[in-house]
């Protein structure tokens, strides 16, 4: 049985203007599990994610943490964020003071919590990011990915179970995605459930465990990676496939079996390692 | 940014804010303490010294700081010191100049110069944030506290803005002409106005997630020997305020 940690019930959310932004929109997120949400742009993606924190509240429908609707009062919202953080695509959107270690207190000065435990908090927070070498510097003299992760630890420092990253590797260089790639890859291990927007289809494709795929405001498909990108309508909704998925799909076409006990490699290093395997069994008589 | 620079890179920049802070307000009470030009231009090259000695301010960059000011009040200076009156026509203007007062202009100004000296040693030892974090221990109101911080965050990220936004706007030879230049800066100020307007509904949104639901609330810097410096300023200022009731 699987344990959602949060869900949607037939959402549906219009903003003021009129632009119907959710359609019924039902899905969960599972404890514990490396989701990635995809989608056009418009999709519904960072209404979606603005739902999830209480931000915005449905039209109609209801957002479920632990199976029950979410309390939109003060202390009800106050409790729901120190559980559920929230990462803006746009660092430059939520930085809000220009000393590093001072916006990184924000969050948790938020909750209350005493001076001591924000300070431990923060210089945590500093060392998962590895930002404590930039901590004394100004947020204006950081590069545009140092802001991003003073983004992340700004709401790692308030410790919260789900993080919610809105496209986390727009922007940023392969070697600086790599970096972001093992801090997520931390954060999981320490037992958070990490929810993604991204474009990255073979990020997705490699990282993720669970895939959600949002259509002008609904769900369109839902599953694990080698369930949903290989299906048609999603492939014609994003407009491409992962390239590790296809060039599989396209060597088995020709007799290359990269298959490894039924596991199909997800990402680059993984198909070089089967192609590898896959020489060598050839060369064994 | 030269003031940004030098707040963040001088040698007093780990020293806690409430000293330094102690010192400039020992400046300036000893600018106005100061009995006649000669003590209140000591007082001056005090904290001068003190700044570019002391904090390791480079001497180039504490005067192109300065030299903005140092205009200003020279130009005030001479209009104290040299005035107009108009008769029954514009022909009939005669420049009057007042000798008798020069005493107490020369003295106002050498004590503008002490204060402008003292503010210069705050501004750039200590950075905005740090400024900042000490006002809000002078318990001024945090609305203007908020409004400071978040002023002075996007007044980079704006600036920025406007960077890229000119860039964009020569790319497509948007200053090619007089004529041109001036719709390019209308497009520019009207982009500015949407961008303002967008950031401000963002960052609302951003405080929200992060569980604000009032004030701007940071954690306190810690600065190693705080008691110390702050006995140590405060013994040196008021060194200084003794030597102007001292001297004459």
């Amino acid at each position: 049985m699987t344990d959602n940690i949060l869900k949607l019930e037939n959402v549906s959310y219009s903003y003021p203007d009129g632009t119907l932004a959710l359609q019924s929109c039902s899905l969960a997120i599972q404890r514990n599990i490396r989701t990635v949400v995809l989608g056009a742009n418009g999709a519904g993606k960072t209404t979606l994610f603005l739902h999830l924190n209480g931000i915005l509240r449905p039209n109609t429908g209801r957002v479920c943490q632990n199976n029950i609707p979410l309390d939109y009062s003060r202390n009800g919202m106050r409790a729901l964020r120190s559980r559920i953080g929230l990462v803006f695509q746009n660092p430059d959107n939520q930085l809000f003071s220009a000393s590093v270690r001072e916006d990184i207190s924000f969050g948790p000065m938020n909750l209350g919590l005493g001076e001591s435990i924000v300070r431990d908090r923060v210089e945590n927070a500093l060392l998962t990011v590895g930002m404590i070498e930039s901590a004394d510097k100004p947020v204006h003299n950081l590069s545009y990915g140092q802001k991003k992760r003073v983004c992340i630890a700004g709401v790692l420092a308030m410790e919260p179970e789900i993080i919610i990253l809105d496209e986390p590797m727009a922007g940023l260089d392969s070697v600086m995605q790599e970096e972001l790639t093992a801090t997520l890859e931390k954060l999981h291990t320490a037992g958070m459930t990490i929810i993604i927007a991204t474009h990255d289809l073979d990020f997705a494709y490699g990282w993720a465990e669970d895939v959600i795929v949002l259509k002008n405001g609904h769900l369109l498909a839902n599953g694990t990676p080698d369930e949903v990108l290989l299906q048609n309508d999603v492939k014609v909704t994003l407009g491409a496939t992962p390239l590790v998925a296809e060039l599989t799909r396209q060597l088995c076409l020709i007799g290359i079996d990269l298959r490894d006990k039924g596991y199909l490699p997800r990402s680059k290093s993984e198909m070089l390692k089967a192609i590898t395997a896959h020489t060598g069994r050839e060369r064994t008589p | 940014m030269l003031t940004e620079q030098s707040a963040y890179s001088n040698r007093w920049r780990h020293v806690s804010p409430v000293a330094k802070g102690c010192f400039s307000l020992c400046g300036i009470i000893a600018a106005f303490a100061a009995g006649s030009p000669c003590t209140a231009l000591l007082i001056a090259s005090i904290l001068a010294s003190v700044t570019v000695f002391g904090a390791g301010v480079p001497i180039t960059r504490y005067m192109r700081v300065a030299a903005p000011a140092l205009i200003f009040l020279l130009a005030s200076g001479l209009s104290l010191f040299l005035s107009f009156s108009l008769g029954a026509s514009i022909s009939t203007i005669s420049p009057h100049i007042a000798f008798s007062e020069l005493r107490g202009i020369t003295h106002t100004c050498c004590r503008s110069l002490t204060c402008l000296t003292a503010l210069l040693f705050l501004a750039l030892t200590t950075p905005l944030s740090d400024i900042i974090s000490l006002l809000r221990l002078c318990r001024l109101p945090e609305t203007l506290l908020d409004l400071m911080t978040l002023c002075y965050r996007t007044l980079f990220v704006l600036s920025e803005a406007v960077h890229e936004t000119m860039t964009a706007q020569t790319a497509r030879l948007g200053y090619a002409s007089f004529s041109i230049s001036l719709r390019s800066l209308g497009g520019l100020f009207a982009n500015l106005i949407v961008q303002v307007w967008q950031r401000s509904l963002a960052l609302h949104l951003a405080a929200q997630a992060r569980g604000n639901d009032g004030s701007l609330r940071f954690l306190r810097n810690n600065y190693n020997h705080s008691c110390r410096n702050i006995s140590i300023a405060a013994t040196t200022g008021c060194l200084m305020i003794a030597l102007t009731i001292i001297l004459p």
